[in-house]
């Protein structure tokens, strides 16, 4: 197996391996802590609905990386959560837009629960009843979504923004998608994308690297690598519609403001700092334009903002609560277009910078969040402290130069409104 | 392993050494008694006061000293703890060692703490009209965004509905009338009483304290008149009932909310609360439950049906998201659940299974400066101060005749339905 030891200068260090079969493992070892995390994930979300495979072709029901999901927690012997409740982990699952994740956290048995992992994960087992039986429970939690304001109000958004990109599409489905869905689609999906050349193994807290690499050494199937295309429909820059609207019981409107960024080329690390000290330059607690939302009425503490991008997509999304969202919408214009004529206020963003400095050092007290960021590196080949790296060296001036990534003329308002009375 | 100091009547500290973060927190945690005239003035006090200061007047300044000190967070909270209203103010920050200019972090993240507590932006015995004007906004908005959570709405109207007339009974910060009221003035009053009267736990988390950090707040305190101290114990249970009282809502919804309120006769600090948390866990905790196995995954009825506990209230609430026409057949079934744990007829691999994993959750909080935290400060009425490791002590003795015992304890009171209009 080859592997490599990256070290950092903030006290913290990990090992980056792989597998024969091509399978990443990445492990940072917390031998203080009592506690252990770990993700067994691949690179398949709900918008990797069509690919190829050695040349064939196949477009597949909306909803069905999460449905694999559920269904995957059962084996032939039983079900995961079962086994795991002889160990006492606590185990779950989740399906974001490009990626599946299984996971668990424990503080004893770490052995186990990692083989029970790795089991599970390479124990499909589907039948006509068990797809059946879940299309009920993956229904109701459809149907709390279709509920849950803060989900339509971003998903709306994401309809408007993209004309053929499957972000636009609900990561769950609809109840009529995945109706579509039988045991034969699951083995379909589930024998091109849980290949291990197209998955990860992350590991954070107080274990043995040597004493994993082992584990896996022997625990991971043979399998033929997979050359996998992702079909994905050409994506004109434009966005679709600027403005969508819906009533839902909520008693004040809900906003996702959102611009619709290049996303021809992948983020690097130090694109995503400048990023994110560039959104607190613009709309931060410590802007100025935050201090005018807030006295104005315009948003409360509620109101955030992110970088969201992935494979074909790239956005900076604005949300919160307000009772006039397309001022908040126009103010944030302004301010964009001031900030471009203007510049970077110097102390302002010296404060940002340390901020996030901080911000990323405090997240090394949790296994937890060093997992998911270990599972970020090994989705987008990266280096752990490559934010730490940049955090220390970027300037006002890279941060300038990615504020023209944002067109005043590619901004989506989606807006949730009160029902009427 | 923690120690509590005393800092002045009904004042008391706590350092809860822990060195493998890489932050420091200290939390200022006020313990009031909640009643309908001063909830909604207590409940905005730690909001206020984390907002602006006299040598920070404005919110941006002092988010902007916040950022240079490395991102320091600061966190305020209200939140019921029985029959009290509990005022959180929290301050984290990364350890001296991280600091790229050899800043003493820590000291002036917890004295910046202190000063926003004790010297807030006032005026001749009021606070200033724009930052109550600004937080009573947010609080009323607050207040009126709980609908648009569904899941939380329908368990906080259980709640309203199960303890109507008693404390408990009150929203967490108040209505919006209440909240209305509120003037600079009053506001200012309402800070004067939270100093003097309520009981006070601050807790500093990390590898080493400020140093001299209690001897101030001592201090600090002791030039005050403290009197008439809140009594954390008063805490009254849920009242058995004999006729269920059933409430229905309607709303514009396609997913109908199911919450039902119980009973205990168990309740009060930890010695005597422990089985109904292991009861109720095999009941509707993780995935092993009685719930989850029966109402999600064998009747395939939700996606998710869970129990939970309110130990020192002595109150059991279940809560699920279900169809309209599924909701009657769901109810059913989770009495039916709670019937065979009363008649003891599960396995003896069911109450392993929560005890195994009660074990393991309870260790991780070691891992969490916010998690310690938290749990000292719900650690007040208790005749002992008892360690996540204490209490896993304690679930490890309980056996399948305690369980049966605190199921036998169990009774319905209320059930809350919100379900969706007609079409």
């Amino acid at each position: 197996m080859q592997k490599e030891i990256i070290q950092s200068d903030i006290g913290e260090s990990y090992l980056k391996a792989e597998h024969s079969s091509g399978l990443k493992i990445y492990i940072l070892e917390k031998p203080q802590y009592n506690s252990c995390y770990a993700i067994f994930g691949t690179k398949y979300g709900s918008i990797d609905n069509c690919f190829s495979v050695n040349g064939e072709e196949t477009e597949v029901p909306q909803g069905i990386a999460h449905f694999l999901e559920h269904k995957l927690f059962e084996s032939e012997d039983g079900d995961a959560f079962s086994k795991y409740a002889k160990t006492g982990a606590y185990a779950n699952a989740f399906t974001s837009f490009d990626k599946t994740c299984y996971l668990f956290s424990c503080s004893n048995m770490f052995y186990e629960n990692l083989d029970i992992l790795l089991n599970f994960v390479q124990s499909p087992y589907f039948t006509k009843e068990t797809v059946q039986k879940e299309q009920g429970i993956i229904g109701q939690e459809i149907r709390m979504y279709d509920d849950s304001p803060a989900w339509r109000v971003m998903f709306n958004m994401l309809f408007a923004m993209y004309k053929n990109h499957p972000v636009r599409i609900d990561i769950a489905g609809t109840t009529e998608s995945i109706s579509e869905i039988d045991d034969k689609l699951l083995y379909k999906c589930y024998n091109t994308f849980y290949n291990p050349s197209n998955m990860f193994l992350c590991v954070a807290g107080n274990v043995e690297s040597e004493k994993i690499l082992k584990m896996v050494e022997g625990g991971i199937k043979e399998n033929n690598p997979l050359e996998i295309k992702r079909i994905k429909p050409e994506e004109p820059n434009e966005i679709l519609e600027s403005l969508v609207m819906q009533k839902l019981a909520v008693a004040q409107p809900m906003f996702c403001f959102g611009y619709k960024l290049d996303s021809s080329k992948a983020p690097t690390v130090k694109d995503r700092v400048c990023m994110a000290i560039l959104l607190d330059v613009i709309a931060g607690d410590c802007s100025p334009l935050y201090k005018k939302l807030m006295e104005n009425g315009l948003i409360n503490d509620d109101f955030s903002f992110e970088h969201f991008y992935g494979d074909g997509y790239n956005a900076v999304i604005f949300e919160g609560d307000s009772y006039n969202p397309n001022a908040v919408a126009e103010e944030i214009k302004a301010e964009v277009t001031r900030i471009k004529e203007e510049g970077i206020n110097k102390k302002l963003f010296a404060a940002i910078r340390s901020g996030l400095y901080g911000n990323a050092i405090r997240s090394f007290n949790s296994v937890e969040n060093i997992t998911m960021q270990l599972v970020d590196c090994a989705m987008n080949n990266t280096n752990l402290f490559d934010e730490i790296k940049y955090l220390k060296s970027v300037t006002a001036e890279d941060v300038l130069k990615r504020l023209a990534l944002l067109e005043n003329g590619k901004t989506v308002l989606s807006v949730i409104n009160p029902l009427e009375e | 392993m923690a120690e509590i100091i005393s800092l002045g009547n009904g004042v008391e500290g706590l350092f809860i050494k822990n060195s493998r973060f890489n932050t420091t927190s200290v939390s200022f945690n006020f313990y009031l008694p909640l009643n309908d005239k001063n909830v909604a003035h207590n409940a905005l006090l730690p909001f206020i006061l984390t907002s602006c200061s006299k040598d920070y007047p404005d919110f941006t300044s002092l988010n902007i000293k916040l950022s240079k000190l490395y991102g320091a967070r600061l966190d305020s909270s209200c939140e019921k703890y029985g029959d009290c209203q509990l005022l959180r103010m929290r301050i984290s920050v990364i350890d001296d060692k991280f600091s790229l200019d050899d800043d003493s972090l820590v000291l002036q993240a917890s004295e910046l703490l202190l000063n926003l507590i004790f010297n807030p932006n006032t005026e001749n015995g009021s606070f200033c009209e724009c930052d109550v004007e600004r937080e009573k906004r947010k609080a009323i908005e607050h207040i009126r965004g709980e609908i648009a959570e569904k899941r939380v709405y329908a368990k906080n109207r259980l709640i309203a509905e199960m303890f109507k007339g008693t404390p408990y009974g009150l929203p967490k910060c108040g209505t919006e009338e209440d909240v209305a009221k509120i003037t600079g003035k009053s506001l200012y009053d309402a800070w004067g009483n939270m100093l003097k009267t309520a009981f006070v736990r601050v807790h500093i988390v990390g590898a080493v304290a400020p140093p001299k950090f209690f001897e101030r707040i001592k201090e600090r305190f002791e030039n005050l008149e403290r009197s008439n101290i809140t009594n954390c114990k008063i805490c009254k249970p849920a009242k058995p009932t004999d006729k269920v009282n059933t409430v229905i809502e309607k709303m514009d919804l396609k997913q109908g909310k199911l919450v039902m309120g119980f009973s205990s006769d168990m309740y009060g600090d930890d010695d005597l609360s422990v089985p109904l948390m292991v009861m109720c866990d095999i009941f509707g905790g993780g995935p092993y439950s009685r719930l989850f196995t029966n109402v999600r995954e064998k009747m395939s009825l939700c996606y998710y049906c869970s129990a939970t506990s309110v130990r020192y209230k002595g109150l059991l609430t279940v809560d699920s998201g279900v169809e309209k026409e599924n909701c009657d057949k769901a109810e059913k079934e989770i009495l039916n659940q709670l019937d065979i744990l009363k008649k003891g007829e599960f396995l003896d691999s069911e109450l392993e299974s929560s005890k195994k994993s009660f074990c393991d959750s309870l260790k991780t909080y070691y891992d969490s400066q916010n998690s310690l935290d938290l749990w000292y400060a719900l650690k007040i009425n208790n005749a002992n101060l008892y360690s996540p490791e204490d209490i896993i002590e304690k679930i490890n003795a309980i056996t399948k005749e305690d369980v049966v015992y605190a199921a036998k304890g169990i009774k319905l009171h209320t059930v809350y339905k919100l379900l969706p209009k007609e079409s």
